[in-house]
């Protein structure tokens, strides 16, 4: 491998989608969710519960998928108001975690977003490209971590070690 | 001898690595830090090229990326075609060939075209090859005139790599300029990202016997980068050339020579707050007959082969000047011991201190090179007064010559920042920026070291610009653009001819295009054309300067997208298991790679078609349907807005059911169809076709944001989150019902057009009702987590009953049976819904709908329409190809339709077909004629149904 990285291509993990107006989601979803962030490309966390904003009115909550019907059994997707939308999507995306010294240059050939730390901190979370498909990509623990859409994985793993070889 | 033109010491060359290479099949030594230039100079070879169109014999010119005179293919695991021999770096092995030659530069067969010089002027061409079709001749042209081809092969091992990369500066070029900039920001604490074309950092300091405050510019140079290799926020890279300057400071990097093995080249994407241009300037040759001889150099190039890679390209030179320059020149020859004959000045008055460098040498003033002695090498010149007069010979197998210089302005140009002359300069320099960026040093017009490091010292630069020589008597083609065979002839022609603005002379002559992109030539060219029309340069301004600014390997550019890579593409859970089954793998749209059929051993398309077919039509079949696209609807607003897209209602289903729907676009044109189910009272489930999904998802995100920003409507794509085998055919209950399942699935209970929650196979899944294939059919969705598992079921319980996977191909054959409409084949952008028979679709009670008025407008003003109509071959096992036209009477005249589909019906053992005619649907039972190149293909027309027309068997 020409770079000092480790790659995993993770498990499944509970997702849930929501949408609405912020006060309505955090009316529904109580305590069941970390308090919502309200900064763009920015995320919180409560517990192993995490929360991503995607953009005005829309967020991804992520949980072990241990926890996948517990949350649902709280947040209670088909039983929410109209005013919001709540939709298990646990299975349309895959997470990948480039770890490692060269996870920088990893992401360099696979993002065109500044990743920087300098610019790209440990609460960011964005939409961007990895290797030209829509990505959400964030901090880990000593590297990068980004999902794309599950039906891409096996490509987007072709791609990372034809990357690294 | 080997290497006779080497010099005893010096240079930046390891003399302890002997490299051996070989040059059109010889074999030659050179040393480690050599170019592929700098050893074949070394080794004494002189003719190593012919020339593009006249097949001149052409030596070495230049020492970078200028080089105008001399590319080479190499072959072996460096295959490349067309490389400037000044950019190769020389490596053990190295094997390279002369291009536009044969056998070989020294004795080349197509040097019989400068007989016939006179007659193949700029343009000839395109005036002599129009008849009977400019096609017909362009291939043996083009291999006449042609470079080195392209390689056969991909690379033996590595790979390119393409990256992306973010900087508060960007500095192209690491000469004085750029190392000071670097350093300035870097000490500032931005981040920088500085590139060098050079395998060094020092730029023409490289080659130079430059000071910086008393001490050699070169440890200046070293010191600088040892203080810029210490500081982590700087990016430095040598052997890399900014070639591109995008949009936004996007800046594009090739880096030839990345540290790891296993990459070939690395593309550098570099997004830059801000971009100095530091990219030096470039000698100009000097115009005069036979000024394309082997042994005419740039004094530049001269000097960097002396000092840089100790060679001394002659024994016995003249140097030819309009500047100060090569007096710095001629001192570095002679101190390496090549007698300087004399320098042709051709201002009338050098300055002194100029004079003061070269005691001893002949200096000729108000004198230029009236005549060039030699063919394949440089003999002699003919040194005449510029005002004329027959002149002087002078012996001589080198000639050095500076035009002056001209400041590297392509990538402020690529920015599309302006230029203006500067007289004193007789250059195109830098004016006003266009994005964040900035020159300095030689690229902004300091051209002597002291303009541009404190402590610099340097001769001034003092010059007289000479456009080309003008004197009586002068022999010769006098070139301008030495890689394109440009003489100042051609551009006479080309003004004569009307061709007077500078990027329709570039166009005529193709002066200033190919490899080199004319750098050293062009200013040339354009001084040429305002002598010749008596305007100052500034009004006949620069062509435009476009990238790369040098040539880039297209793998660079693909980074790792090539073969397998060049096209995403998307699996489900299912892939492999089809893959594994030996089926015959398509590409299904929007990137998913779905079977097209399974074929057993032995078995053609057609055969596995019509077994897949058949087990659909008389026992079961099941395909992977998971591509196709979905979405979750919630809202309030949802009812009114489906009501608004689709051309039927939707607001009237009921919780479980589901309705066929249209979608059109806003000119009444079918977007996509599709089906729409009701979950709940607020929540709903639509589904697209697998090529739309992506558009569908953009059109309904589109009116709810700019149409409908009021509505309380969100989508949820989840065509990843449900999966789904399609089980279809006769037998498809009694398949569901062995896999098992906690719905009811009789007809009553589970009618068609309905939707069921419940397990299937012990799975939570959703299943739907539909069908595309005319027969009795479940959609089967579970999560992907599932679907292995469940497909694994589903042909497990199904084998009894003869369960058959069935391919996009056998899904072809069965729309088509049933008269089920695809788009891209009938919906082809021209139809409407009642051209295809689907007028039950257009509600006529809904006040508006999306496309309705379009629709109205459209049939409103009359006229034919072509009409879906089934059509049948008088010959049974008569195929029509698809897309063929339809003429009245077969005759060669306007198409009155076209055929949309044929296949073999497996219903009615025969070729069915559908067609777009015109007026089809009053012509049913009528005889069209397919017209074919050959062949007229009489055909009865048909209602566009074969199967089931009273969808009885969908319905079961």
């Amino acid at each position: 491998m020409s770079y000092d990285v480790t790659i995993e291509r993770c498990g499944l993990m509970a997702l849930f989608d929501l949408k609405g107006a912020p006060d309505a989601v955090s009316k529904w979803a109580g305590d069941a969710l970390p308090s919502l962030p309200y900064r763009p490309n920015s995320r919180t966390e409560k517990d192993s519960i995490e929360l991503f904003y995607i953009g005005r009115d829309h967020w991804i909550t992520r949980a072990p998928l241990a926890q996948e019907n517990a949350m649902e059994a709280r947040l209670m997707p088909t039983d929410c108001p109209a005013d919001i939308s709540i939709v298990r999507v646990s299975d349309t995306m895959t997470f990948f975690r480039i770890v490692g010294p060269d996870a920088g240059q990893v992401m360099s050939i696979a993002c065109p977003m500044d990743l920087h730390d300098s610019v790209f901190g440990t609460d960011a979370v964005s939409y961007t490209e990895v290797f030209g498909l829509k990505a959400l990509v964030m901090r880990c623990q000593d590297g990068i971590e980004f999902a794309v859409e599950q039906s891409f994985a096996d490509m987007v793993e072709d791609y990372l070690i034809r990357a690294t070889a | 001898m080997a290497q006779s033109n080497r010099r005893a010491a010096g240079g930046r060359i390891d003399r302890n690595r002997p490299v051996r290479f070989t040059f059109n099949g010889k074999s030659f030594e050179g040393f480690e830090g050599d170019t592929l230039a700098s050893a074949l100079l070394a080794n004494g070879v002189r003719v190593t090229a012919r020339s593009f169109k006249y097949h001149r014999p052409r030596g070495i010119m230049g020492h970078g990326p200028e080089e105008p005179a001399t590319l080479v293919e190499l072959d072996g695991e460096d295959a490349s075609g067309n490389c400037p021999v000044t950019t190769v770096p020389l490596r053990d092995g190295l094997s390279a060939r002369s291009v536009n030659c044969w056998p070989s530069p020294d004795f080349d067969l197509g040097g019989i075209n400068q007989l016939f010089a006179r007659f193949i002027p700029a343009g000839f061409y395109y005036k002599t090859f129009k008849w009977p079709n400019w096609h017909l001749f362009e291939p043996s042209i083009r291999k006449a005139a042609g470079l080195a081809a392209a390689p056969s092969a991909p690379p033996a091992q590595g790979h390119f790599e393409a990256r992306n990369a973010h900087a508060d500066v960007l500095i192209a070029g690491a000469g004085p300029a750029g190392l000071q900039a670097a350093l300035d920001a870097g000490r500032a604490g931005k981040r920088v990202f500085l590139a060098d074309e050079g395998t060094e950092a020092g730029g023409s300091l490289l080659s130079r016997n430059l000071t910086v405050g008393g001490r050699a510019a070169m440890d200046w140079v070293a010191d600088t980068v040892a203080e810029l290799s210490k500081m982590e926020n700087v990016i430095h890279l040598q052997n890399a050339t900014v070639w591109a300057y995008r949009e936004h400071n996007l800046m594009i990097v090739n880096e030839r020579a990345p540290d790891q093995n296993s990459i070939l080249e690395r593309s550098w994407r570099v997004r830059a707050d801000e971009v100095v241009i530091a990219t030096g300037a470039t000698e100009r040759a000097l115009v005069f007959g036979d000024n394309d001889r082997p042994g005419v150099m740039l004094a530049s190039s001269v000097q960097a082969y002396v000092n840089r890679w100790g060679v001394t390209p002659g024994k016995h030179a003249v140097l030819f000047t309009n500047n100060n320059s090569v007096y710095e020149v001629a001192v570095d020859m002679i101190a390496a011991g090549i007698a300087v004959e004399a320098i042709l000045d051709s201002r009338n008055e050098v300055p002194q201190a100029a004079l003061d460098l070269v005691s001893g040498v002949t200096v000729h003033t108000g004198t230029v090179i009236g005549g060039v002695r030699g063919r394949k090498s440089v003999r002699g010149v003919r040194a005449v007064p510029k005002t004329g007069g027959s002149g002087v010979w002078i012996d001589c197998e080198l000639l050095a010559c500076s035009g002056g210089w001209s400041p590297t302005v392509h990538l402020w140009s690529q920015s599309r920042s302006t230029l203006r002359f500067d007289d004193d300069l007789a250059a195109f320099c830098p004016d006003q920026p266009k994005q964040a960026c900035r020159a300095v040093g030689a690229a902004a017009g300091n051209l002597t070291l002291d303009q541009i490091i404190e402590g610099g010292e340097d001769l001034s630069y003092g010059i007289e610009p000479m456009w080309r020589v003008d004197v009586s008597g002068q022999r010769g083609k006098a070139f301008l653009d030495v890689q394109n065979d440009v003489a100042v002839s051609d551009v006479h022609l080309a003004l004569r001819e009307g061709y007077d603005n500078v990027e329709h002379v570039k166009r005529y002559t193709t002066g200033g295009m190919g490899i080199d992109q004319g750098k050293t030539g062009n200013i040339n060219i354009i001084g040429t054309v305002a002598m010749q029309k008596g305007l100052p340069l500034q009004e006949v301004g620069t062509t435009t300067f476009r990238s790369p600014y040098t040539p880039v390997s297209f793998g660079a550019i693909g980074g790792l997208r090539e073969n397998w890579g060049l096209f995403p593409y998307r699996h489900t859970p299912v892939t492999q298991w089809n893959k594994d089954n030996g089926a015959v793998m398509y590409e299904a749209g929007a990137r998913w790679r779905r079977p097209g059929y399974f074929p057993k051993a032995g078995e053609g398309l057609q055969e596995a078609v019509n077994r897949e077919c058949q087990a659909v039509r008389t026992g079961v079949g099941v395909y992977d349907g998971s591509p196709l696209g979905t979405f979750e609807l919630k809202g309030r607003d949802v009812p009114r807005f489906l009501d608004f897209i689709y051309s039927n209602i939707m607001s009237s289903l009921k919780p479980g059911d589901g309705r066929y729907g249209l979608m059109l676009s806003e000119d009444g044109l079918i977007l996509d169809d599709g089906v729409a189910f009701r979950l709940d009272e607020n929540r709903w489930l639509i589904s697209t076709s697998t090529g739309h999904a992506d558009a569908v998802n953009q059109h309904m995100e589109k009116l709810l944001q700019t149409e409908f920003p009021d509505w309380q409507v969100m989508i949820t794509t989840v065509t990843s989150q449900w999966n789904n085998a399609t089980i279809c055919g006769p037998k498809a209950r009694e398949v569901l019902q062995a896999v098992g399942s906690d719905i009811d699935l009789a007809p009553e209970a589970f009618p068609f057009m309905s939707f069921r929650e419940g397990t299937v196979a012990g799975f939570p899944a959703r299943v739907v009702r539909v069908s595309f294939t005319g027969e009795l059919s479940y959609e089967v969705n579970v999560a992907p987590r599932h679907m292995a598992a469940l497909w694994d079921k589903v042909m497990e319980v199904g084998a009894p009953f003869g369960i058959l996977p069935v391919g996009s191909e056998s899904s072809h054959v069965l729309r088509v049976e049933k008269g089920f409409l695809s788009l891209g084949h009938e919906v082809d952008g021209t139809v409407d819904a009642y051209d295809l028979g689907m007028g039950w679709a257009m509600s006529n009670k809904k006040p508006d709908y999306l496309g309705k008025r379009s629709v109205e407008l459209r049939r409103s003003g009359g006229g034919t329409r072509r009409e879906l109509v089934g059509i049948l071959a008088d010959d049974p096992n008569r195929q029509i190809p698809e897309g063929a036209p339809l003429t009245p009477g077969g005759r060669k005249e306007a198409t009155d339709g076209l055929v949309t589909a044929c296949v073999w019906s497996v219903v009615h053992n025969r070729w069915v077909g559908l067609a777009l005619l015109e007026d089809g649907h009053a012509r049913q039972g009528e005889t069209a004629h397919v017209r074919l190149k050959d062949d007229v293909i009489p055909v009865t027309v048909t209602k566009p149904v074969f199967h089931d027309p009273e969808g009885k068997l969908l319905r079961s």
